[in-house]
């Protein structure tokens, strides 16, 4: 391994763990505006992971990626969110089913549980970028786990869009990006299920007058 | 040229129906008139398959390719969709949606069925991938069209489950790539499925088990194997009865078309019974969930997306009996597509007539609208697996192949938890059908004309449970020959 590869591989390590840091952010605070802000930053270290890759990996489509990640992800869903929760109200996660301190405990779980199942990929990857896998699949895990254990709607939300960022952080460690062409209808895909859920979100709050999911429980047998 | 016929009719549809406002019933006459032009494109492609020829082609890279298996799915979900608009409300009968409704109903079941049609057409894993996610996301638009409380929890609950689980598939399909790109390096066509069956025994099984599980968890979300099919009786029970119809037909069938089409590429790789192994578990699962659900079920629509849990069960199990399981498995899923598609419909006539969907309510049927209630129970006959309809057949050839494959307990416990099921279909249809009408609820039909293609899909049903038609013998011969390996 030339000292090329050993920069990237190093670097590489560190975005993955900040993209993964931020996910974990999510669960140790409680206010919606800092869950937006984490997923803003969050999106930002994912971009420059992207841009990395792309410059070391000698790939230029992934420097579009990056662009589009974050005129998407830093700009216009944040931009969103934050008006969502302007007008749904609501601003705290009030009581989460796990509370502060298992929540951390159970993601730390999660992550050693992606290190032992990604322990086949790790070892037949060459990859300079092999090192990160665990973590994006761990952040894809944390992502889960955020949206079973939140109350609020839009935590739910925020919890997908970690778990998206998760995997797309993987298709950049793992394979140094997806083809071009099926990155864009991914995106696209991410925007319309996005806004669809918002719309819900919005109906939600009309028809329930609240956006605690505890009271979506009418419908059994 | 044929691709584009099979493709276009259902974006038409959509922009016609996005064009004329307010709705008029000509719209929905014509864009189940168009859904006939995809109909008969998929029926094409299946004769080519069904003929042995080599699979064609179209678009820059390959993009669409339809070999045996995709056309069969071509025709279940066309001819499902053809069903469903011209049963369609608004077209032709009287409906309690209004104008604005209707048009929206119009624009998002034909994005729906296009983005249906283009998943089994596609030839790139990936743009499979982004298909089935739209369909997601067209149908959780389409649920509460009438807005209600219930309605709206459905769609909540139908989004985020359908989407984690599409996301999980499509970290499957990045795994996959993984250890592709390893070996063959960026090709344009890397993700295509004959490159990737060809180069599927080089891969490494570790990798692809891994690869296989976030798959399977993933499709199996959209097509509701147990324990990732709590999401299903939910949004039966609340959609438009068409979108559940739809829903329980062909996007299932398209669900399981995706698991399937990577279980080939698995097989390939792992080389021994890993993917077969997993599939059984969760049939079994599967059937267990639903036999008992079925048991404490009230409402006669959510009784029915458990029916749809239920033979999810026995299609992966069909999936993980060799060869002639899934030959079983595929003559199953063209059974239930037909008879679903049915059912949904013929629930929300009865419960437009007794103004509930409870089965303690529901008496009388056979009184009150004989047509009605005769081919609710004939269909209803069918998915228990009775003869004369297919649905024995396809469940004999099931069975048989799990006891040549040998696997007594297994399908022993298959039987037992069938017969449980069954026991809970045949009280709950008994009180649907004799008895007491309630005073309030009117004697008269509600289907009217519609009763025509309703009878058409059921003969159908009783048509396959007679004879194999030779053309459908032959194309299944062709998928089989494909997938064994």
């Amino acid at each position: 391994m030339n000292s090329n590869d050993a920069i990237f591989a190093q670097l590489a390590t560190l975005c993955s763990s900040l993209v993964l840091l931020f996910g974990i952010a999510l669960l140790w605070r409680r206010s919606l505006v800092a869950y937006v802000r984490a997923f803003r930053w969050q999106s930002l270290a994912l971009a420059l992971t992207f841009a990395l890759i792309g410059y070391f990996g000698h790939n230029r489509e992934l420097y579009v990626v990056a662009v589009i990640l974050i005129v998407l992800k830093v700009v216009i869903i944040p931009g969103y969110l934050t008006r969502l929760y302007e007008r749904v109200g609501g601003k705290r996660e009030a009581q989460p089913y796990v509370n502060i301190a298992t929540s951390l405990i159970i993601s730390g779980l999660l992550v050693s549980l992606s290190y032992a199942i990604t322990r086949p990929l790790v070892t037949v990857s060459k990859l300079p970028t092999r090192n990160g896998i665990p973590l994006a699949v761990g952040l894809i895990l944390v992502g889960v786990f955020v949206i079973i254990s939140r109350r609020k709607a839009l935590s739910q939300i925020i919890g997908f869009l970690v778990l998206e960022n998760g995997i797309a952080l993987l298709a950049a460690l793992g394979t140094y990006g997806i083809p071009l062409i099926v990155e864009l209808g991914v995106f696209l895909d991410a925007l319309m299920g996005f806004l669809v859920m918002q719309i819900l979100v919005y109906q939600i709050n009309d028809t329930f007058e609240s956006i605690d999911v505890e009271q979506l429980s009418r419908l059994r047998h | 040229m044929k691709f584009l016929l099979l493709l276009l009719p259902s974006l038409i549809s959509a922009l016609g129906a996005y064009v004329v406002r307010p709705y008029r019933a000509t719209v929905g006459w014509l864009n189940a008139l168009l859904s006939l032009l995809s109909l008969g494109a998929a029926l094409v492609f299946a004769g080519h398959a069904a003929r042995g020829a080599e699979a064609p082609l179209f678009g820059p890279g390959e993009l669409l390719r339809a070999d045996g298996l995709s056309a069969l799915l071509m025709v279940c979900v066309a001819a499902a969709s053809t069903l469903t608009l011209t049963l369609s409300p608004g077209v032709g009968t009287e409906t309690d949606y209004t104008h604005a409704q209707l048009r929206r109903y119009q624009i998002l079941i034909n994005l729906f069925i296009f983005s249906m049609l283009l998943a089994v057409s596609a030839n790139n894993v990936a743009v499979m991938w982004v298909a089935l996610e739209a369909t997601t996301i067209f149908s959780a638009l389409l649920i509460p069209l009438t807005r209600s409380k219930s309605s709206v929890e459905a769609s909540w609950k139908y989004i985020l489950i359908g989407s984690v689980g599409i996301a999980l598939a499509f970290a499957g399909t990045v795994l996959g790539y993984f250890d592709f790109v390893a070996l063959t390096g960026r090709a344009e066509n890397a993700l295509n499925w004959p490159a990737l069956l060809q180069n599927a025994p080089a891969m490494h099984p570790e990798v692809m088990k891994l690869a296989f599980v976030f798959l399977l968890v993933g499709y199996g979300t959209k097509a509701g194997i147990a324990p990732m099919h709590t999401w299903k009786p939910d949004a039966y029970g609340e959609a438009p009865p068409a979108l559940a119809a739809l829903m329980s037909s062909a996007l299932f069938a398209v669900a399981m078309y995706a698991i399937l089409r990577w279980k080939i590429v698995a097989d390939a790789a792992i080389k021994d019974h890993y993917a077969d192994n997993l599939l059984l578990a969760l049939g079994l699962l599967s059937l267990a969930i639903a036999a008992f659900s079925v048991a404490q079920s009230r409402n006669y629509k959510r009784m029915l997306a458990y029916s749809s849990v239920e033979h999810t069960g026995l299609i992966c199990f069909g999936l993980g009996l060799g060869a002639a399981g899934v030959f079983a498995a595929l003559l199953h899923l063209v059974n239930h597509t037909a008879a679903k598609s049915l059912m949904f419909f013929l629930a929300g006539d009865i419960e437009r007539k007794y103004g509930s969907s409870a089965v303690k309510q529901t008496r009388g049927l056979l009184k009150v609208a004989p047509w009605t209630g005769g081919l609710f129970a004939a269909g209803l006959l069918a998915l228990m697996g009775l003869p004369p309809f297919g649905m024995f057949i396809s469940e004999f050839a099931l069975f048989r192949a799990g006891f040549a494959q040998h696997h007594p307990w297994l399908m022993g416990a298959a039987l037992l938890l069938l017969l449980v099921a069954f026991v809970s279909f045949i009280t709950r249809l008994n009180n649907m059908l004799y008895g007491e009408a309630p005073a309030e609820v009117a004697a008269g039909e509600t289907v009217g004309w519609r009763v025509a293609p309703m009878l058409l899909g059921a003969l159908a049903l009783v048509a396959l449970g007679l004879t194999l038609p030779a053309p459908l013998e032959t194309l299944l011969d062709q998928i089989m020959r494909s997938v064994s390996r």
